[in-house]
């Protein structure tokens, strides 16, 4: 009898839980959904009452719009383009300096690197102005150079790749030295090859990162054909207020890839975001 | 004259140090271009008058003492973004720590449920804003629900009483899925052994949670608040999307603030803004500071 008690009591529970996770989970998914739907709809259907769960008629007339009508294609070819060539840079000289910072000894190294962390201390805000009054001089406003210059490295990258290259024995890079090869060679055949893992974590941290950045582009861009999408997405959705199918119809093409990457990636994400946190 | 001469001895020096200096070259004058003089740059010109087409004219704390007592849509900014912070923390990590707790169950679909959870996460404020202003519309989801429930419709992003709120809901929303993830990992860190002599000792499951999940959790804690103050404050994409600090300034936030001074041209003043939000953060920055240092 007691064991039928608590066995009952335990699938109760178990019910209970599931339902808890699986309406938690349904409030994360149904503003996506809702957005999904919104863009396949017709126009006047949208703010329909009672509202249309599922589109009828599905119309793809939004994307055919955004697609013909608002250089929606080119803003996320330069998205990419931008990501790409700013995770690229940081991959490169966040790596190449936490590597002196973590395993190389040249006086005063523990100094700038105390300087660096005390700068991480300050608001981006700060030095937004003054970073965009540099950019006007050199006229490089409204140019990718705008993007991509200031934003090469990261002191948090720095940081982050010297904790994962301070785990690499010193024998090993000895030992390359050894056999003779140059300083930069023992960086990019032992340290390198070693630092993988951690070089994934500062790839998903800083992509995510340029991919969504819309402050500051929204302040350096101002011709269209220059946009990244977040900074296209909020043009259309404050010049086009009337049409909220052609405004979901973007929010889907802007949040689609990163959402598919993730999707594939969901363990290198998983791992990477809770290294920052967790790593000590 | 045992010492080589002086340019030899620099060559020597150079021959052994170049290579890690080359390494942390582009780092270290990104760092002061685009970093240090500017942050110097911009305190000076908080304490000018400084259009950014005239020559700046020093005017000392004018900028700060015109924030504090002559401004009150600032004053206002600050009580918006503070109590948008305090929603926001209030809300989103104890969201996180609920749903960890929920997932460490041994849980089937465990990475279903997570993805869910994390999905916002991954998608840009502005995505996320442009659902949520149409969810948030006078004829949409929202208000239909609870038209549909025999209620009032709500003004979510027009009615100046609700906006803000508005606005921080769709922030946790958006954010809460990042402390899951972390609180998940860190639970999952936790020694079983602790868990198993604890049951041996007779502790029930919410004595388990307090003497030893929360305990463990600590540093993690810590570290969700640290970054959590940090970024609320900074609120500005939202902001911008959703209501552009309207109606009437009730959500107008100190970044969304700065940014609409520096539209105007009053650089100085802006400059002056941004500094007052540096002397906001620089409690929780030193914080996030010792655990930086702390770990290296």
């Amino acid at each position: 009898m007691r064991i039928r008690h608590t066995s009952l009591k335990n699938t109760f529970k178990h019910s209970l839980l599931y339902l808890v996770l699986i309406v938690s989970s349904l409030l994360m998914i149904v503003p996506f959904y809702w957005s999904v739907g919104t863009s396949l709809k017709l126009e006047r259907f949208v703010f329909a009452s009672p509202p249309q769960w599922w589109p009828d008629p599905v119309s793809i007339q939004s994307y055919v719009n955004i697609l013909t009508r608002i250089p929606f294609l080119r803003y996320f070819t330069n998205s990419v383009f931008v990501s790409v060539v700013v995770t690229l840079g940081h991959v490169f000289f966040d790596t190449l300096a936490a590597y002196a910072f973590a395993k190389l000894k040249f006086p005063g190294r523990d100094k700038i690197f105390f300087i660096f962390l005390l700068v991480l201390m300050v608001p981006s805000q700060v030095n937004l102005i003054p970073v965009y009054r540099i950019m006007a001089t050199l006229h490089w406003t409204d140019t990718y150079l705008a993007l991509i210059i200031p934003n090469l490295t990261s002191i948090f990258g720095i940081f982050l790749m010297r904790q994962f290259l301070m785990s690499i024995p010193n024998e090993l890079l000895d030992a390359a030295r050894i056999d003779g090869c140059s300083e930069f060679g023992v960086f990019r055949r032992v340290a390198l090859p070693l630092a993988l893992p951690g070089i994934a974590t500062l790839i998903i941290f800083t992509f995510m990162g340029v991919w969504n950045d819309f402050l500051w582009p929204r302040i350096v861009l101002n011709s269209e054909k220059l946009f990244t999408l977040p900074v296209g997405l909020a043009q259309l959705q404050m010049k086009n207020t009337s049409n909220e199918a052609q405004i979901m119809a973007g929010t889907v093409l802007t949040a689609l890839p990163m959402i598919l990457v993730f999707l594939f990636m969901q363990r290198q994400f998983i791992e990477g975001m809770t290294a920052g946190a967790l790593k000590e | 004259m045992t010492a080589a001469p002086f340019p030899d001895r620099f060559r020597l020096f150079l021959r052994k140090y170049s290579m890690p200096y080359l390494f942390i070259a582009v780092p270290v004058l990104s760092m002061v271009v685009f970093m240090f003089i500017p942050m110097i740059v911009s305190f000076w010109w908080s304490l000018n008058d400084y259009s950014g087409i005239q020559a700046p004219k020093f005017i000392g704390l004018g900028n700060y003492i015109q924030l504090f007592t002559n401004d009150p849509i600032f004053i206002k900014t600050l009580a918006n973004t503070s109590l948008f912070v305090l929603i926001g923390m209030g809300i989103g990590p104890t969201l996180g720590l609920l749903t960890a707790l929920l997932l460490n169950q041994k849980v089937n679909f465990l990475s279903v449920f997570r993805t869910a959870y994390y999905l916002p996460v991954m998608t840009s404020l502005v995505v996320v804003s442009t659902i949520w202003v149409m969810l948030y519309n006078r004829n949409g989801l929202l208000n239909s629900v609870l038209t549909w429930l025999g209620l009032e419709k709500v003004g979510w992003l027009s009615d100046p009483r609700v906006a803000l709120v508005s606005v921080a809901i769709a922030s946790i929303w958006q954010g809460f899925g990042f402390e899951t993830v972390i609180f998940l990992a860190a639970m999952q860190s936790i020694p079983r052994e602790l868990y198993e002599a604890a049951m041996i000792d007779g502790a029930g499951s919410f004595q388990r949670f307090w003497y030893i999940t929360l305990p463990s959790l600590r540093q993690v804690i810590l570290f969700i608040y640290i970054y959590g103050i940090i970024g609320s404050y900074q609120v500005f994409d939202q902001i911008f999307v959703m209501t552009a600090g309207g109606p009437v300034y009730s959500t107008s936030t100190i970044v969304h603030y700065l940014f609409t001074k520096f539209m105007d041209l009053r650089l100085g003043y802006a400059s002056a803004i941004a500094y007052i939000l540096f002397a906001i953060l620089v409690v929780f920055s030193f914080l996030q500071w010792r655990f930086l240092t702390e770990k290296s």
